[in-house]
């Protein structure tokens, strides 16, 4: 599968080195460089000068590691198609410059701005300069200012952790004292909904990041597990076994309304993830007799199985573009699988060595979070599915697991 | 009317299973005894307070196979003890608290611990324990009592526990 993958890139590829001698002057991402897997647009920092102090510099390698990991570029010296230039200075405790982004073919001005930071955050800077570089030159969104939410089972406790795409600012988010599980992310990157066993069982719950505040969403009887939100942010997808069996349910956030999507009285349900349009719900049941995907519409009467290679499937993301990733079990592990809707093809992303777990989509719909665990540690990776290699994220102590990555 | 059937229905097949001399042990448990709709009579009530936790006794946990949530007809017994016990003291409740082993999704797990809980909910109803004395709570994988990787650690890792409070 993984070959397969590649054999397709290596057609883009030829198509691209035949595009260079009928037309080299369309486009700055025509001149393209293959390394590591996906076909990368030479850019060049060379132009962009900072000043000898602390932040300056940080600015200059943080910008450089997050335009290598957006995957897009290659960063040289000679040669570039995209030249990046201008400078960066730390005065008082502001960091600021100009930054301007030409195409060398063309000579057109892709980007042209001034840098403003702080000299406490330039990390946040280079992120905000990198994701707009991104932006400019491939026309789609950045990933250095997003963050990641997970779980961290250090010394004998579980609590959830934020860091920044590129691994840097671990910090801890919760400190119950008790079992959390399923984090994801509520509006935007101000809140965080989880199942935390808190009150002794398992309920949803949603934490405002900024007021440090944490509010009950579903507490009946019984499991309430693996809340996730609508894409309009009015509802939320959760597992509730209060009607005497685990299915899914929607509850609207405003109304307090609870309806339920799934009525399999022999069978589980798990893991709901919403369509990019909200009316559909990607999910886990067992009612196969192992657990397999389905999809469902909210007011459908019937799932349509998705899945049927793999012995196990569980834990899906649809993404926003509409490709739905998956950990699936294959010769003994488990590995990421993606399936796209348009092609109705399932394609493996990883190739074995450990189990692969827990698949969460960046917003450039290009990277994935996801676990690897090996010898009965978790540790967070990024994958590609342009086929660069896939990249550990998590450095520290500890087990790592269940990321999703944030929208913005 | 409907729960008293399916009990002597239970009895017939418990007595069935005997006759036949049933062998269980390790992963591979005897042929599975229940299959039941987990809906509609057995919905949970509001949940009681906890109260304090009964220590004077304790009944074995009930074992599960892998990716199920059927009780064993090996079980039984465990299970006939425990509405025995129920029944002879009104005065306590009981949380069902359903586990499962460490490998597969944790959030899978979470909701075949509590499908485990609610068929030993479910037994336990059809034994005669009233239903608003039983509550569930799954655990999914997160609370092994087995730290071990192995056929053995995962046997005992998926279970069904008993937590008695007065």
């Amino acid at each position: 599968m993984h070959s397969e993958l590649n054999s397709q890139w290596r057609g883009v590829v030829a198509m691209v080195v035949l595009g260079l001698g009928l037309a080299a002057c369309v486009h700055a991402a025509d001149v393209e460089i293959v390394k590591a897997g996906s076909i990368k647009t030479a850019l060049s920092l060379k132009g962009l000068r900072a000043d000898a102090q602390a932040p300056s510099k940080t600015f200059m390698q943080v910008l450089t590691s997050d335009l290598e990991r957006s995957g897009w570029f290659e960063i040289t010296d000679g040669g570039a198609s995209v030249d990046v230039s201008g400078f960066c200075q730390a005065s008082g405790d502001r960091l600021t410059g100009q930054c301007r982004v030409v195409n060398t073919i063309t000579g057109k001005t892709l980007l042209s701005g001034p840098l403003r930071g702080t000299v406490a955050e330039p990390r946040q800077l280079a992120h905000r300069t990198a994701d707009a570089i991104v932006k400019a030159v491939k026309g789609v969104p950045g990933i250095a200012s997003t963050q990641i939410v997970m779980v961290g089972a250090r010394v004998g406790r579980q609590d959830l952790y934020l860091c920044d795409a590129d691994g840097a600012r671990l910090r801890r988010a919760t400190r119950d004292g008790a079992v959390c599980l399923s984090p994801s992310w509520g509006k935007g990157v101000s809140e965080i909904l989880y199942t935390s066993f808190h009150n002794g069982y398992p309920d949803a719950y949603r934490i405002d990041l900024a007021g440090g505040r944490r509010t009950r969403l579903a507490a009946y009887p019984g499991l309430n597990s693996g809340a996730v939100l609508s894409p309009d942010g009015r509802r939320i997808a959760v597992t509730l076994s209060k009607d005497g069996n685990p299915d899914l349910y929607v509850k609207d956030l405003r109304s307090g309304v609870v309806s339920r999507v799934t009525r399999t009285p022999y069978a589980a349900e798990a893991s709901p993830s919403w369509s990019p349009d909200g009316r559909q719900l990607v999910f886990v049941s067992d009612r196969s007799g192992r657990p397999q995907l389905y999809v469902q519409a909210l007011h459908g009467k019937t799932a349509k199985r998705l899945t049927y290679e793999g012995n196990e499937n569980a834990a899906p993301d649809w993404g926003a573009d509409g490709r739905i990733v998956y950990s699936s079990r294959r010769g003994g592990v488990y590995e990421i699988c993606m399936y796209d809707p348009v092609a109705r093809r399932h394609s493996q992303l990883t190739d074995g060595g450990a189990d692969w777990e827990d698949p969460s989509w960046a917003p450039d719909s290009r990277h994935i979070a996801c676990t690897r665990t090996a010898g009965y540690r978790s540790h967070l990776y990024i994958l590609d599915v342009m086929g660069d290699p896939p990249l550990r994220l998590s450095s520290s102590e500890g087990d790592w697991y269940s990321p999703d990555w944030s929208s913005q | 009317m409907k729960s008293s059937l399916w009990y002597v229905g239970t009895l017939l097949f418990c007595v069935a299973i005997l006759a036949s001399g049933c062998r269980t042990g390790g992963d591979e448990m005897g042929e599975s005894l229940i299959i039941e709709e987990l809906d509609g009579d057995h919905a949970l009530m509001e949940r009681f307070e906890d109260g304090v936790r009964v220590t004077d006794v304790s009944f074995d946990p009930v074992g599960f196979r892998y990716d199920s949530y059927q009780i064993d007809g090996a079980e039984v017994g465990k299970l006939n003890r425990v509405a025995d016990y129920l029944r002879g003291e009104g005065g306590v409740n009981l949380v069902v608290e359903g586990h499962c082993d460490e490998r597969g999704s944790r959030e899978y797990n979470m909701s075949l611990g509590e499908h485990r809980a609610l068929a030993v909910r479910a037994y336990l109803i059809g034994l005669g324990v009233d239903s608003a004395r039983i509550q569930t709570r799954s655990y999914g994988e997160e609370k092994p009592i087995d730290m071990g990787h192995n056929d053995a650690a995962w046997t005992r890792n998926r279970r069904g526990e008993f937590a008695l409070y007065r």
